[in-house]
């Protein structure tokens, strides 16, 4: 059995999701630095991504859920997913409120952060999601897991899983992630590939 | 295309032997890097993989600018192991059969045509040239039959097809395992590889001569 653990932002949507909620808000100049110094490392993963959502927070949600649902994804991603939607899980720190309408898209077990919700809006963060705890349950199952992802927050879920696949997609990967991976792919075709690979391999 | 195989270049090393303060992908070699010369040698073969380690950035994006397609494959402990653990990453999750070339070596064109081109297993191995040679023992039919750091016929240079299911992790290099699986099928082959300083400059006249 193996299971494959996507990271969202990035791996399989071709833009980051929080500074497309802030562009479309017109809130770039609150958001653009702090997710600058958050890719660069020089501020924690679980601090910037409060301080994002207390800005975008405020944001009506159901409209912050209808533009994510329209985010562009990475197709032969996608496609992998819907081929084996057994065997993949999508792991983000994104608030599960604000997928809602993505999760539509990517027929695939998604584990998100949650936050409470008043009048539309979301007041505050409930639970931030360790991508590394997911990896856990599912090679406590006794699955071989394969975890895919760029960013910082990725780095310990990279760490737990067997086989880690650092993506450069959208962006050169975190220089933490490179750190610690055993692959790295640039595009679709080479990710697919490997994942095949990875596959038939588990399969045999 | 070859579909069934996999090619692993092992870039990982620090190129220490060779003493020009750069991993050995990177040299330029008659104007183009080392890693260029060897991109257009497998630019049809589908699964390309190129494991790094010391210079890994560099060397990633060396490679991408000629194939945005390769799958590379980290070697984090590139400084304590050789070419069997750097081969060993690279094939571990590849297919079937695996082309392994190492990243300081320069094959003729026409002749690894001729070896991607092979089925099955192989051994490829040149005159002897280098500074630093592990020779082998070649059989009338051609066979590889044994590998000696002393003496021998012809010299190894690196390239050689495996089967992925029959490699094994080692912290040694790749021709301590394979002395356990001969004779094997060889192929006579114009290749130079680069460990030292003479390697290298008889590899810039080696692709001059070349009729590209």
């Amino acid at each position: 059995m193996i299971k494959f653990i996507f990271d969202l932002d990035g791996t399989v949507t071709s833009q980051e999701t929080l500074p497309l909620i802030a562009e479309a808000f017109g809130l770039e100049d609150e958001i653009s630095e702090l997710t600058r110094m958050t890719i660069a490392g020089n501020v924690p993963f679980v601090e910037s991504f409060i301080r994002r959502v207390h800005i975008l927070g405020k944001l009506p949600v159901d409209e912050v859920a209808a533009l994510l649902g329209k985010v562009s994804l990475y197709g032969k991603v996608v496609d992998f997913i819907h081929a084996h939607a057994d065997d993949c899980i999508i792991a983000t720190g994104n608030l599960d409120c604000w997928v809602s309408h993505l999760t539509k898209r990517v027929a695939s077990r998604f584990y998100c952060s949650s936050g409470l919700i008043e009048n539309g809006r979301v007041s505050r963060l409930t639970n931030i999601l360790k991508k590394e705890q997911v990896v856990a349950y599912y090679k406590n199952t006794g699955a071989k897991t394969v975890f895919i992802g760029d960013g910082n927050n990725d780095i310990e879920a990279m760490r737990t899983a067997d086989v880690s696949i650092a993506t450069g997609l959208t962006h050169w990967p975190s220089p933490g992630v490179l750190a610690i991976t055993d692959y790295l792919v640039f595009s679709e075709e080479a990710l697919c590939r490997q994942l095949n690979q990875l596959l038939s391999l588990a399969r045999a | 295309m070859q579909t069934a195989k996999s090619v692993v270049i092992t870039c990982a090393g620090i190129g220490s032997r060779l003493g020009m303060g750069t991993t050995k992908a990177l040299l330029e070699i008659d104007g183009r890097s080392l890693i260029s010369w060897q991109m257009e040698l497998f630019r049809d073969v589908e699964d390309v993989r190129v494991v790094v380690g010391y210079q890994a950035n560099d060397v990633v994006k060396e490679v991408l600018k000629y194939r945005s397609d390769a799958i590379f494959i980290y070697n984090h402990n590139y400084f304590d192991t050789k070419t069997g653990a750097s081969f060993y990453l690279g094939s571990r999750h590849a297919n079937e059969f695996v082309v392994k070339y190492d990243g300081d070596l320069l094959v003729h064109p026409e002749d690894m045509k001729l070896c991607l081109a092979t089925e099955g297993e192989y051994i490829g191995y040149s005159d002897v040239m280098s500074d630093d040679a592990i020779f082998v023992t070649v059989g009338e039919q051609g066979d590889v039959l044994g590998f000696s750091r002393r003496k021998g016929d012809f010299e190894w240079a690196g390239p050689a097809c495996i089967r992925r299911d029959t490699i094994k992790y080692t912290s040694g290099t790749v021709y301590n395992q394979l002395e356990d699986r001969l004779p094997m099928k060889g192929i006579h082959i114009r290749a130079c590889d680069i460990d030292t300083y003479t390697d290298y400059e008889r590899a810039v006249e080696m692709v001059r001569g070349w009729q590209l």
